[in-house]
């Protein structure tokens, strides 16, 4: 009697297991993770100022632009050197003037102007000698935000 | 042998832009002293006033470490 209540427990609980695994739900598929979306680069920021161009000239025309764009200068001249530039916002533009004799650097004179843009802008940079300038080779660095963005070299003759 | 390199100490610069610049009062400026370095007339300090209405009350009141909005010229 015994033996036979035993066998009717376990057969109970082998029909309850197998009913139990009945009402599990299916596994899940393996699932493959999806491919990460392409992430494009957001578009510059507009209101972050950027240099366009800089060039040299012995004069500037009304628009802050030089008149005529050279390489050379004479002694007696005024040098100009304008840095275009786009966007909009707070920066900081810095000249670093300096003369080149064979591996020597001499500095000549540095300038900055903080502008608060509000778009396009022309901005000069100008420097000039009483006594003539010492020919030979110079350059004029300019930093935006004290990072070097462009360098023009001339030739005093 | 070594080259001696010129002297720069006498070089003038100066600089202006067609966009607003910030100029940082140092001790010893005034209005006029700002506008004549920036447009060289010291008679235009009223355009740096006029700009600046919003944190000055006085012309003859700038303080050092100020920062002036100097209008292109």
């Amino acid at each position: 009697m015994a033996k036979l209540h035993a066998v009717l427990v376990l057969a109970a609980l082998i029909l309850g297991l197998a009913a139990c695994k009945k009402e599990s739900p299916p596994p899940p598929p393996a699932t493959v993770p999806a491919p990460a979306p392409q992430v494009q680069a957001p578009p510059p920021a507009p209101d972050v100022v950027s240099v366009a161009n800089i060039s040299l000239g012995k004069a500037l025309g009304p628009d802050k632009k030089v008149a005529a764009a050279t390489d050379t200068f004479a002694k007696g001249d005024t040098i100009y050197a304008v840095v275009e530039t786009t966007g909009s916002g707070n920066a900081t533009l810095k000249a670093r003037w300096t003369y080149h004799k064979g591996d020597k650097t001499a500095p000549v004179s540095e300038g900055s102007q903080t502008l608060s843009a509000s778009g396009p802008a022309a901005s000069e940079f100008h420097v000039s000698k009483p006594d003539g300038w010492p020919t030979g080779d110079y350059q004029v660095e300019i930093l935006l935000n004290d990072k070097s963005v462009g360098t023009k070299k001339f030739v005093v003759k | 042998m070594s080259e001696e390199m010129p002297d720069f100490s006498n070089v003038q610069s100066g600089s202006s832009s067609t966009a607003t610049t910030i100029y940082e009062v140092k001790p010893g400026d005034s209005l006029s002293k700002i506008a004549k370095a920036h447009y060289g007339d010291a008679n235009d300090w009223n355009r740096i006033f006029e700009a600046n209405k919003d944190i000055l009350k006085d012309p003859n009141k700038i303080y050092p470490g100020q920062k002036l909005q100097i209008p292109p010229k």
